[in-house]
Formats: structure tokens, sequence, C-alpha cells
């Protein structure tokens, strides 16, 4: 299949934006609501479905646009296509603090599968499906729940998460214990599995949870070191609204109140 | 081989963690493996380890001990068919494995999609029960204070008539249905509207059109005897203990549905309301019966009712409230004739200065 490559360039530190090259003709897919700005000569069109090869026909659109419901992203996709004569640029934001990841699909085997709501954007052409999670404990307890994200092609995807993104590759057999909810994406070559973290203790007082999420080589992992849901339990929780221990105030007692002795950490 | 080379990932033992791309064909009983940027090797399939695994078993590994190390080929599901084709009993194991884990996907799918239903079925048939216990505990104090907030309500509404020929005909006709030791009251407000409704607390409203409309002492005498059964059945608090019940399962099941949820909670109060129409006509009917009243006056009314809105068109009998006017006449006529044929005092009123007054 003909997938459009493009150029892109990565700009920002923690939070980041993409800015993708497009040559006279090739086009570019976006999550909605992710495009920062674009050149003129760009054509932005929204479309149902993912716009990928594969959905012919009305019926093929709907699934595709049904996936995307279930996958938690909008039911429609915008196409950036270039029809001016000259290469031209647009760029895509990421939505919160975190690392945009560049994969090339084709030195990928063509598969990724990943956490729902990282994909960011992609040549036309990659297209977007759904894996549901077969492993009924790793649904509940591997902290990226029952439907992941699966990205087919061979063009170039961008993915976003949060904090800092770690890639990593895993020899065959190699075996990594991750936090649940660490997780963003892996080849479809590894095994992604629970481990009960083995003592109550742990489990009730490590803070990490009853489960490790394992992932097993061979294959590409990408890790994310600050999952959004962690960062937002932190931001509610240090908020006065919320009930919080908002801190600035500068009380007498300072950081020494009732509060920081007993520990608010997780 | 006529058969393309299928192509896979190859990980030599020792090798480095990223692989090398290889091509994979059978030569007889062997495999040949040709990678990208080494020598070409020849493995015996008696040698080879067929396992699925990957994401959802979604890819196969074939392994072979070299030493003390193995080297690992990765291939994927879509691609394997030619090297299955030809040894497909070194793959019924991973095969196995995988429809296990399909089958127990597919358990957990039903399971997860029924749990709510039956909680939803369970939570329902626990409700009459519950909403008996809960009206039950209900202090009588309490229906009269609902029964004076509902008749706050309707003097707000409109004028009430406090005397009269229509009037002192309500007042007749509730004394003879009144049971001994019965705590009633009959209201009658001014209304274009032919209707009559029970509050907690025995307070029966009657409007001045159904007085109007209703063509003898008998066909009122019928209504009260309903609206007196809703009353002594406890109808009006029923269906608010079990609106408020279905209110709470529903929206513990549905959750942010609940807009969704409002609608079936309306349906199921609809669906009581029917029934409780049903329960209040039949004790209606033993009221009559023991007042000496003919109970027919009930079924002349619905009668009088079914004239009035015959041009209508009607709602389906599973959006209404009431049944439908003909199945409620047939049920009803059904029951009379079941009934002790009773000897029936005559109302002593005067129906035509009852509805030639206008006030």
């Amino acid at each position: 299949m003909a997938m459009d490559v493009v150029d892109y360039e990565i700009f920002g530190n923690e939070m980041q934006y993409v800015e993708v090259e497009l040559d006279p003709g090739e086009a570019a897919i976006g999550e909605a609501g992710v495009m920062m700005y674009m050149q003129d000569g760009i054509q932005m069109d929204t479309i149902f479905g993912d716009g990928s090869a594969q959905q012919g026909g009305f019926f093929g659109k709907l699934m595709g646009a049904g996936k995307r419901l279930l996958t938690g992203e909008s039911l429609f996709t915008t196409v950036y296509h270039n029809e001016g004569s000259g290469k031209r640029r647009v760029a895509f934001a990421a939505p919160y603090p975190g690392k945009i990841v560049p994969v090339d699909l084709s030195k990928l085997g063509g598969t990724l599968i990943c956490q729902k709501d990282s994909f960011l954007a992609a040549a036309k052409g990659v297209s977007l499906g759904i894996a549901f999670q077969k492993k009924i404990g790793v649904g509940l307890f591997g902290g990226e729940g029952f439907i992941m994200q699966k990205l087919d092609g061979d063009g170039m995807a961008f993915i976003h998460a949060g904090g800092t993104l770690m890639e990593k590759t895993l020899a065959p057999g190699e075996t990594l214990r991750v936090d649940t909810g660490c997780v963003v994406a892996f080849q479809p070559s590894v095994d992604f599995d629970i481990q009960y973290a083995g003592k109550i203790k742990t489990a009730l007082f490590g803070g990490e949870g009853l489960f490790f999420a394992t992932l097993s080589g061979p294959g590409k992992v990408w890790l994310q070191s600050l999952p959004l849901s962690r960062l937002a339990d932190r931001i509610v929780m240090a908020s006065r609204a919320a009930g919080g221990g908002g801190k600035e105030g500068g009380s007498v007692l300072g950081g020494i109140g009732l509060g920081s002795l007993l520990g608010d950490d997780e | 081989m006529s058969d393309a080379p299928v192509p896979a990932r190859f990980y030599p033992a020792g090798g480095d963690a990223h692989g090398h791309p290889a091509l994979l064909a059978w030569q007889g009983t062997s495999l040949q493996v040709m990678p990208e940027d080494s020598p070409a090797l020849q493995v015996s399939a008696a040698r080879l380890r067929v396992e699925a695994r990957g994401f959802n078993h979604s890819q196969w590994a074939l392994s072979w001990a070299e030493g003390d190390a193995s080297h690992l080929l990765i291939v994927d599901d879509s691609v394997v068919a030619p090297l299955r084709a030809v040894m497909p009993a070194l793959f019924r194991s991973g095969e196995h494995h995988k429809r296990h884990g399909n089958r127990l996907f597919r358990l957990g799918l039903i399971v997860l999609v029924l749990l709510p239903l039956l909680l939803l079925g369970g939570a329902l048939l626990a409700l009459d029960p519950l909403t008996d216990r809960v009206v039950a505990h209900v202090p009588a104090s309490v229906e009269q204070h609902i029964g004076e907030a509902v008749l706050a309500r309707t003097r707000l509404d409109g004028p009430m008539i406090e005397s009269g020929p229509a009037f002192d005909a309500l007042q007749a006709i509730g004394r003879r249905l009144a049971r001994p030791g019965e705590k009633l009251q009959f209201h009658l407000a001014e209304r274009p509207d032919i209707n009559a409704f029970a509050a907690p607390g025995g307070v029966v409203v009657v409007h001045t059109a159904l007085m109007q409309q209703a063509g003898s002492a008998e066909e009122v005498a019928g209504v009260l005897a309903h609206e007196i059964a809703h009353v002594e059945l406890r109808h009006s608090l029923r269906q608010i203990v079990r609106g408020a019940g279905l209110r709470v399962v529903v929206a513990a099941l549905f959750g942010d549905y609940a807009a969704l949820g409002g609608w079936a909670a309306q349906l199921g109060e609809l669906k009581f309301s029917r029934d409780a129409e049903r329960e209040a006509d039949r004790h209606g009917l033993q009221r009559l019966a023991e007042a000496h009243i003919d109970p027919r006056g009930l079924l002349d009314f619905f009668r009088t009712l079914a004239r009035q809105d015959g041009g209508e068109k009607h709602l389906p009998a599973l959006l209404s409230t009431h049944p439908a006017s003909a199945e409620r006449s047939a049920w009803l006529e059904a029951a009379i004739q079941a009934l002790p044929p009773t000897p029936g005092e005559p109302l002593d009123i005067d129906w035509t200065s009852v509805t030639q007054t206008r006030e």
C-alpha cells in the first residue's frame, strides 16, 4: 500500500508539538482538535472514520467510526491535504504534558498496539483500528482497559503520552515489570500480561496496586513516566477547590501541617 | 516449494534484541531460514517448538535450541498459513491455546453484558415487596400531610365549590360509600375537564365537569368508589415510594444515561398505574355492592367517557396511565356479572338540579 511519506520535526520539551511537512498532493490525518497551525495551501477536510483505504463503502466507514467511538475518540478524523504547489507544513500539538513519539510503522512490521487516546497524527493511509484485550485479567487489572488502539500501515505515526517516554527493545524472553497504566505502546510480538505483586503488604502499602503489568520480548515497548490520570489525581488533590491542601498560603505550620505529617502521597 | 516464502523476524541465539528480517520456507521436513543479512539455516521440523504468543496470541513463535540458548522466529498470524499448511501438527497446540483464549474472552464479554441486566431484573423483582414494606411503615400522619398539601395545591390552581346542590349531592354520595370509621373528605373543584382524583389521607377531589356530564348519581357513586379504593389501597403513596425506588435503581445501573433511565422508569410507573387502576376498579365495585348502589353506574360512566373521547386519537396502551376505555368497560362488565346480585337502593338525589346548576 502506498503511504504518504512525511517529513517532520518535533518542537518543545515537555509540552511538545510536531510539525509535519507535506509535499504537494500529500496528506496527513490528525486526531480531531489537535491541529495547532497550518500554512497556506493546506486544505482541511473532516471525514467520517479514519480515512484509510481499508474502509470501503458506507458500512466500512461506519464501522471505522464506531471503533473510534469505542477508543474514546471523536467520530471524525481530520485530513490535511496539501493542495499547494510547494512543500507546506501543518503542526499538531500534544494535549497535555508529555512527549510525542514518532513511529515508523514500516520498520515495526506494520502494526503497533497502543493505549487508547494516545494517537496524535499520522500519514494518510495509516489505519486506526481497535484491538480488544482478550485476556480478561489484563483488561481488568492491566491498567489499559479492554480496548486498545491498533495502528496499521507502513507510514509515520505520532503517538503521545504523559511525562517522559521510554522506548525499550526487549530481547526474546526479556521481561519488564511495569506499573499498571504506564504502558503506552508495544509491538504485537510482545506478550502483555499481569503479575500479582506477591505480597499483601506490598499491594496495600507499596502504592503500586495488586498487580504489575508484565511485558516480555521480543519486541519494542514504549512506557510513559506519568500517566495523565496520575497527574490529574495530583492536581485535584492539590486543588483547594477540591478540598486539597493548597500550600501557597504560607501558613505558620507551613510544610509540617497535619496533612503532610500524615503524608498525602498517593 | 512453490509457495512464496513467509516473512518473519529472526532472533538468533546470543544475538541482539532487535532481530533481523528473514524469509521462511519448507524444504521437505526442514525449515529453511533465510535472514536478510546472514547465511541461510536449515532446521528440521522435529527440533522446532511452536507456540502462539504476543498480543492476543496474534504471533507465532518458532524456536529451537542451540547449545544452551535458543533461536527464535516470530511470524505474524496473518502470513503463517503456508507454514501451517505443510506441518499442521506443529501448530496444533498453539491453535488450541488461541481458541481457548478466544472462548474465555467471549464468555467474559457475555457475562459483562448480562450482569447489569440480571441486576436490573433482580432489582425490579424486589421492588414490589420493598415498596410494600416501606409503605407499611409510613404513618397515617404523613399521609395526612401529603393529602393536605395536594389539597392546598388544588386550591391554588382554581376555585373550589363549598356549597350548592352539586356539593351537597357529592357529600351525600360520599356518606353512603364511606365505611364506618373511615375518614374521607370529598371536595368539589370548579374545572372544565372531566376528572376526579384521590390523594393520600382520604382526600378525594371531583371536578365540576364530571358532576355535570354524569348521567346519574350512580355514575358519580361509581367514580367515587373507584377513587376511594385508591385511597384505601394507598396507591398514591405506593406510587411515590415505588417511583423513588425505581429511579434509584435505574440511576445506579445506567449512571450517566439518566435520561434513558428516566424514560424506562416512567414506563414502569405507567404500567404500575394501569395495574393500580384495575385493582381500584375491583375494590370500587366491592364497595358499591356493600353500599347497595347499582354497580352499573361505573360502567355507564365509562360509556359516557368513551363517547366524550371517541373522536380523539388514543395513546398506545403502553404509554397510558389508564387502561383503554373499551378494554376497561368489557372487563368491568364481566366483573359486574360475576358479583352476587344485590338489591340496588336508588340514591335519593334530584340529578337534574345538579347538572342544571352553573355557579
